[in-house]
């Protein structure tokens, strides 16, 4: 940022500027109209009301926000805060490594690497993972295919489970992870690396202290742009997972659809949010930490 | 890239971002106090072509070749969308959207009435009208809508229990099966609040739709002893019952009838409604009070009520329609499920979900969300 106001224009140029106005203007009026303004209407209706039909309207009335201290929104809450926790992990896991063996020795591959990833995710999450569900259900190909192996017997089971529904998040969302990372690590200055090993750090000792710090910031991009989706999916929750696996989000969609309860849906989003903020904000004091390290 | 600012741009900028806020309270327009439209605008009209017909329904609800015979014989076009559910569909209408001819189901049927936002249907305007209403007495006067004044019904359906026979033989005919140990850890509720409390209150011989706290709190206690063994919550009856998830599940019989159009061997499926009583539900047509053609949609309907296209559609979608003459077709095709057939007494057992008060609405959302979530 303040790199780039410094080498920014020093001579007004009026018709320049006329021009940032209006390429700047869509974006403005989207975020606005879009996220803004629906998230302020989601947080009047957090307070509002249902008519005698049973439809939302503007009101104050405290109930929705009241009934959020129900325990089994707690739990659901703290369920989803610890499947979306798990879900970065293992997408850092596998996303490290992928970037890295990209970035480094894909050499004229590269682009086509990153394509290859990337294409997958071209077709709609949720159509993807209703293929999954057919494909791991019960007398579905792969369970088949392990019962004929002897790797499993009949009650083995991968749907409805807890490991079914991180899985369909890691599933989901690991390319958030790959992009990032590998962004950060093709910008890695391979001197770095070689300094190093100069003063005789070990292959290990050099990745953990040069390659790993230097590629902090993908990391920790990758993870909130993991973290924010996991944590408000109901996708994975509703087809790969049992009555102990609901999420935030399936409890959310419930409010608005079956219960026709949207001021409790909308305390609920509210709720949310807030924990996603905290999270964020946490973040934002890292990276401005790191930024001020880089610049020292 | 972020460029400095000057003051006129930030200015344009707000101005821009007020615009869209504007823009976005229009849409939030929904959310005030309803007025109720002028009743003299709800007046009937008479069929005739007065345009395109508007039409929105659930997807792949009417035979294709419905339409293109509504197309031809009238000259007009049928434009199409589809909701994914009433919450969705009631969402647009309040919203102002303008449709021709939309299906809400009884429950839903209730509240467009009550709200004043559906137009009044004559009934003797119909040519084929007498094929509903003379034959099902039930309709003629039905909860959701007195005389049926703003309604015409088209499906009706009921809610039981979906099985592998090939897997484990006959049931008993009750709600009690869903708690067999035969098929523990392999059994699915419909992902649905009404139909799983109305299940728990048939059990315990409550009102289907009550919103009494303290029958709720039995009804919730009774569905704990049963959610242990659940595989899940789910209204995908059909795949699950395919792809071996599911050893058995409450299920609607139009979606048991529309598996017999797809399954190789039907024998290995079974459908039972339990003796304790099964929920039943029903959808219509209706002119939504904004119509911009309502005189095309009355044309709509009475082409829809002709013996031929009612065959049609029910062959199409496995949905019985209270129309006479066309039992026998629907009892052709459910034969391997005859528990499927929706009869007058059923529809008088009136195991219908009504619409309660806030105070019930609210006492019912929050027994759904501890059933649900445990």
């Amino acid at each position: 940022m303040a790199l780039l106001r410094h080498s920014s224009r020093t001579r007004k140029d009026t018709s320049g500027n006329r021009m940032w106005v209006w390429l700047m203007l869509p974006g403005t009026l989207w975020m606005t109209g879009f996220l803004i303004a629906s998230l302020a209407l989601v947080a009047v209706l957090a307070v509002g009301t249902t008519d005698e039909l049973g439809n939302p309207r503007f009101g104050f009335d405290l109930s929705g926000v009241r009934a959020l201290a129900d325990p089994a929104y707690t739990e659901v809450l703290a369920r989803s805060l610890g499947y979306a926790l798990l879900t970065c992990a293992i997408c850092l896991l596998i996303a490290y490594p992928v970037a890295y063996t990209i970035a480094l020795h894909g050499g004229r591959y590269k682009n086509a690497l990153i394509a290859a990833i990337v294409v997958p995710f071209f077709a709609n999450y949720l159509v993807r993972m209703y293929g999954w569900s057919v494909v791991l259900s019960d007398d579905g190909p792969v369970l088949r295919a392990l019962r004929a192996i002897g790797l499993a017997d009949s009650n083995t089971k991968i749907l409805n489970t807890g490991v079914g529904v991180v899985a369909g998040l890691v599933y989901g969302f690991v390319v958030f992870m790959i992009i990032p990372l590998y962004a950060a690590l093709e910008r890695l200055d391979v001197s770095l690396v070689e300094a190093g090993r100069d003063l005789y750090g070990g292959p290990f000792r050099t990745f953990f202290f040069v390659t790993l710090p230097a590629t902090r910031q993908g990391a920790a991009a990758g993870l909130v742009l993991v973290f924010l989706p996991a944590m408000g999916d109901f996708v994975s929750a509703q087809l790969m997972g049992g009555p102990d696996q609901i999420m935030i989000g399936n409890l959310i969609q419930d409010k608005f659809f079956q219960g026709q309860n949207w001021p409790l849906g909308s305390a609920l989003t509210m709720l949310l949010m807030l924990v996603l903020l905290v999270g964020m904000f946490g973040y934002l004091r890292r990276t401005r930490k790191d930024e001020a390290e880089v610049r020292r | 890239m972020s460029p400095e600012v000057p003051p006129p741009t930030r200015r344009a900028m707000l101005r821009a971002g007020a615009f869209g806020l504007l823009g976005a309270a229009a849409g939030g327009c929904g959310f005030m106090p309803a007025k109720k439209p002028d009743p003299s605008l709800l007046a009937p009209v008479k069929p005739r072509v007065d345009g395109d017909l508007v039409y929105f329904n659930w997807a792949d609800f009417v035979d294709p070749s419905v339409f293109k015979g509504f197309q031809k014989e009238y000259g007009v076009r049928v434009v199409q969308s589809n909701f994914d559910s009433m919450e969705g569909m009631v969402a647009k209408l309040n919203a102002g959207n303008r449709y021709d001819i939309v299906f809400p189901t009884a429950k839903w049927a209730q509240r467009l009435v009550r709200g004043g936002r559906l137009r009044r249907i004559d009934h003797s305007q119909l040519t084929n009208a007498q094929a509903v209403f003379g034959a099902y007495d039930y309709f003629a006067d039905p909860w959701y809508d007195p005389h049926s004044a703003h309604t015409v019904p088209f499906t009706a359906y009921k809610t039981g229990i979906g099985w592998r026979r090939d897997r484990i033989g006959e049931l008993t005919g009750s709600w009690k099966d869903l708690w067999s140990d035969k098929v523990k850890g392999k059994v699915f509720l419909l992902d649905d609040r009404d139909e799983v409390l109305g299940m728990g209150a048939l059990e315990l011989g409550l009102d289907v739709s009550t919103g009494d706290r303290a029958d709720l709190d039995r009804i919730t206690s009774l569905l704990g002893t049963l959610r242990p063994r659940l595989r899940g919550f789910s209204s995908d009856s059909y795949n699950n019952l395919l792809n071996g998830n599911a050893l058995m599940t409450q299920a609607w019989s139009g979606d048991m009838a529309a598996m017999l159009n797809q399954a190789k061997d039907p024998s290995v499926f079974g459908f039972e409604a339990p003796k304790e009583g099964t929920p039943i539900n029903s959808d219509c047509y209706a002119i939504p009070w904004n119509a911009p053609h309502p005189g095309t949609a009355m044309l709509f309907i009475d082409y829809m009520l002709r013996p031929e296209n009612v065959k049609k559609n029910i062959e199409y979608i496995g949905y019985p329609m209270p129309v006479a003459g066309s039992e026998k077709v629907y009892a052709e095709l459910v034969k391997p499920f005859p528990e499927c057939l929706v009869t007058e007494d059923d529809l008088k057992a009136d195991l219908f979900f009504r619409n309660g008060g806030r105070a019930a609405e609210d006492a019912r959302d929050t027994a759904w969300t501890h059933v649900k979530a445990g």
